[in-house]
């Protein structure tokens, strides 16, 4: 079996390979069939792919730790759904599953896209060619999952902390994320080499991107909630250079989506365009160079590992030949129509561009600060938490403000007393906020109570537009309210499933605000039948006991939780020793409070030998609307995405205007 | 015609540009910049000075995390410099001899005094290591 396997990515090598030279030929020769060819080289190397991956699900399944890599990260008593999960547990395993997201969504892209931009698709043959060809590469030169060795009785067994449903799907929801990235920096490459200046790369791969942004910030709601419920420390998020790894592509991808439409309506910002889509695709294997390569300190990062250099060069190539080739092509990119005022929505697109982007770079700055500290004075400088919040703080709160005034501000030109007009209610609604907050006693954090009153506007704005939109409806077609309301979002998906996620971002803010700004945190160590406060709670230590279940042996601290005299709940956070991997892992008790919209988190902290504990208890208000925020978030890119039978009418008669394609040799 | 006129974006962006820089000097004066990370070996002469220290756990490992101390030394990861640690607060699970911590503290007396909550351990298996 590891031979088939080994074999299989080396067919699949050879097929990107193939890929890139008969693609790259045939594109600039204009030979068709050869260029039908590596198409179809493409869409095989999917299937050597997925052989490749079918032979390490059977060996994970089969428990065959005659593969290191099988023995390295699974045991005979883990549960099934994780010894499967481990496919993308491990870095082999991890690059496995990244090549066969790349060719899956390689070969979709050639489907798709066969007909309706064929000239552009000779182009982005090679291109994806390219890409999964290093891939591929990494995993039949430098890390291959299927190195054998003598069979151990057992295996290592997977990581506690990553024996959680949550680590079934975050892992390769990001990976379908970062993949998905690739194919938008495809198009726009093979827009740039086939010197097409037009939309047609951005109308063919608009919902690629939306996917692929989805996929990115689902996954990372998925790996914060892992970490709240998971690690045992209560937090969610913690800057860590892994987390800044999968949040900068996410933020680039963000601001390319909205000026892609300002491109698609007015023809603007082109060369920002190719900049972002560049930038959103080179951090995404950033992100992974920094996880792989040890270069920098974090909770995950993988200090041996020798494909780090491979993934400098490779970037570096990336970077290099995709900013040359933009350069040759500038003259292509002149806009021909400019922004006319600094009051319009097309600037405040432009505003959200810059501060998304702003936010992006700043990241990056703190990500690289120690790399490029060593390189110049000898020594690598960390940047913590205070600077990260600092400019969450500077570039977030406008970005989240800009969302309450752009959906209101006029297209081209609006007049400041038309818009003094707009803003009026939601400025009102703000101010109202503010001010009930502020006697409510919001006041101790100031960022907080600024972004609570930012996200009533936000809220306001919102709302206004879907009922100004609504009305109109229902004075022109005669609607009840709420068919109106589903006619409104039907009829223009892109831009309400927008209002949609940026609701779920002003829930995201109110969330991290009230769980960050208004926590409370004690610790107290305790023994059985004595009590602590914290935030109005009394929390009482009861008992200890000891459990032997499955893979592992759960030791559990029975708290009573109080609020006044009234029983609350009984919770029994403690800690779990897993027998194969030898490890510990915490497991925090969270009791919600959904009348006070606040968690209690406890935490067994430290099991002392004579039955004490020290005992962690955070009280976190509003943290669960971050959670209900990855919800709205979902449907409001599922609104967005969602084909449209009107749309898509509306493309072919763009495509067509773009002029018809040229006959190939 | 407006072909001729500057476009404000130009000036939106040339201003923003020179606002994130002015942001980013204003945090860097205030706030001061980062924090050193080093190793075990590179603490000499830095008595007092708040560094983030990054090494590998040697045994034996004593004292209580919560009532005066965990004791122990961490090495260089490379195999040289090593140097007693004394933590007070939560200890990751995973900690434990051999494995890769960095935690932020102050070289007092020839001991390094962690300060509380910054003891990190690396995730050993999500990334397994490289086969000898």
């Amino acid at each position: 079996m590891p031979e088939l396997g080994r074999a299989a990515l080396i067919v699949c090598l050879g097929l990107s390979a193939y890929a890139v030279v008969a693609g790259g030929l045939a594109a600039h020769h204009r030979r068709r069939r050869l260029a039908v060819s590596a198409q179809n080289a493409l869409v095989a190397s999917f299937a050597a792919a997925a052989v490749a991956a079918g032979v390490l699900v059977a060996g994970l399944v089969r428990h065959d730790f005659s593969l290191a890599y099988v023995a390295d990260h699974t045991s005979r008593k883990l549960p099934t759904a994780y010894t499967i999960s481990a496919f993308w547990g491990g870095q082999e395993g991890s690059l496995l599953l990244w090549l066969l997201v790349l060719t899956g969504f390689s070969a979709a892209a050639v489907f798709l896209n066969r007909r309706a931009t064929r000239d552009l698709l000779a182009w982005v043959v090679p291109v994806l060619g390219t890409v999964g060809a290093f891939f591929a590469f990494l995993l039949v030169a430098v890390s291959s999952p299927f190195v054998t060795q003598v069979a151990p009785a057992d295996g290592a067994g997977l990581n506690p902390s990553l024996q959680n449903p949550y680590m079934v799907a975050h892992p390769p929801l990001l990976y379908l994320g970062f993949v998905g990235l690739t194919v938008p920096f495809a198009f726009a490459m093979a827009a740039l080499l086939a010197r097409r200046a037009d939309e047609r790369w951005i109308v063919a791969t608009r919902r690629w991107t939306l996917a692929a942004w989805g996929f990115l910030g689902i996954g990372q709601l998925l790996g914060a909630h892992w970490a709240y419920v998971e690690v045992g420390w209560g937090g969610y998020f913690a800057w860590d250079p892994v987390e800044n790894a999968a949040l900068m592509p996410w933020l680039a991808a963000t601001a390319f989506l909205h000026s892609v439409m300002i491109q698609e309506r007015k023809g603007m910002l082109k060369v920002w365009n190719m900049l972002l889509v560049i930038l959103a695709f080179c951090l995404s294997l950033f992100g992974t160079f920094l996880t792989r390569s040890g270069v920098v300190n974090s909770i995950h990062s993988f200090t041996q590992s020798a494909i780090g250099p491979w993934f400098l060069g490779f970037i570096c190539a990336i970077t290099a030949g995709s900013l040359a080739l933009l350069f040759l092509r500038l003259p292509l990119l002149r806009s021909k129509t400019r922004l006319e005022s600094l009051v319009s929505r097309e600037a405040t697109f432009l505003y959200n561009n810059l501060l998304l982007v702003a936010l992006c770079l700043t990241i990056l700055w703190g990500v690289t600060y120690p790399i490029l500290s060593e390189a110049v004075r000898g020594e690598a400088v960390t940047v913590g938490r205070p600077y990260y919040d600092f400019f969450l703080r500077v570039f977030g709160l406008p970005l989240l403000l800009l969302m309450g005034i752009g959906p209101l501000v006029a297209w081209r030109r609006a007049s400041l007393r038309g818009l003094r007009r707009m803003l009026a209610l939601p400025v009102a609604v703000a101010l109202v906020v503010g001010a009930a907050l502020l006697v409510l006693g919001s006041g101790s954090s100031r960022p907080g109570l600024v972004a609570y009153t930012f996200s009533a506007f936000v809220l306001a704005s919102i709302g206004l537009e879907f009922l100004r939109g609504a009305r109109a409806r229902r004075d022109t077609a005669g609607e009840s309210w709420p068919a109106a309301l589903a006619a409104l979002v039907n009829r223009n998906r892109r831009r309400y499933g927008g209002y949609v996620v940026h609701a779920s971002v002003v829930l995201l803010a109110i969330g991290v605000a009230g769980s960050s700004a208004y926590q409370t945190i004690r610790e107290a160590k305790l023994r059985p039948g004595e009590s602590m406060q914290a935030a109005g709670y009394t929390l009482t230590y009861r008992s200890l006991s000891t459990r032997p279940v499955e893979n592992r042996q759960e030791v559990r601290a029975l708290v009573d939780l109080r609020r006044g005299d009234r029983l609350v709940a009984r919770v029994e956070p403690g800690k779990n020793r897993y027998f194969a991997e030898d490890q510990v892992s915490n497991e925090m008790a969270i009791h919600t409070s959904w009348l006070r919209a606040e968690d209690v988190n406890v935490i067994a902290d430290q099991v002392n030998p004579d039955g004490s504990v020290y005992f962690k208890v955070l009280v976190k208000p509003l943290v669960n609307l971050i959670w209900a925020a990855g919800f709205v978030f979902l449907g409001g890119a599922l609104i967005a995405f969602w084909p449209d039978a009107r749309e898509e009418r509306r493309l072919v008669a763009r495509y067509s205007r773009a002029g018809a394609l040229p006959a190939e040799a | 015609m407006s072909s001729r006129k500057q476009s404000p974006a130009r000036l939106v962006i040339a201003l923003s540009v020179a606002g994130c820089l002015a942001i980013f000097l204003l945090y860097t004066s205030i706030a001061g910049g980062g924090t050193s990370s080093l190793r075990p070996s590179q603490l000499a002469g830095r008595e007092g000075k708040e560094v983030q220290l990054a090494g590998l756990v040697l045994a034996p490992v004593r004292g209580d995390a919560h009532a005066g101390g965990l004791r122990f030394r961490l090495r260089d990861i490379d195999g040289r410099g090593r140097v007693p640690v004394v933590y007070e607060g939560s200890v990751p699970d995973l900690f434990k001899v051999g494995r890769h911590v960095y935690l932020t503290g102050t070289l007092r007396k020839g001991v390094f005094v962690g300060e509380r909550g910054t003891l990190v351990t690396k995730c050993p298996s999500k990334y397994a290591p490289k086969r000898s």
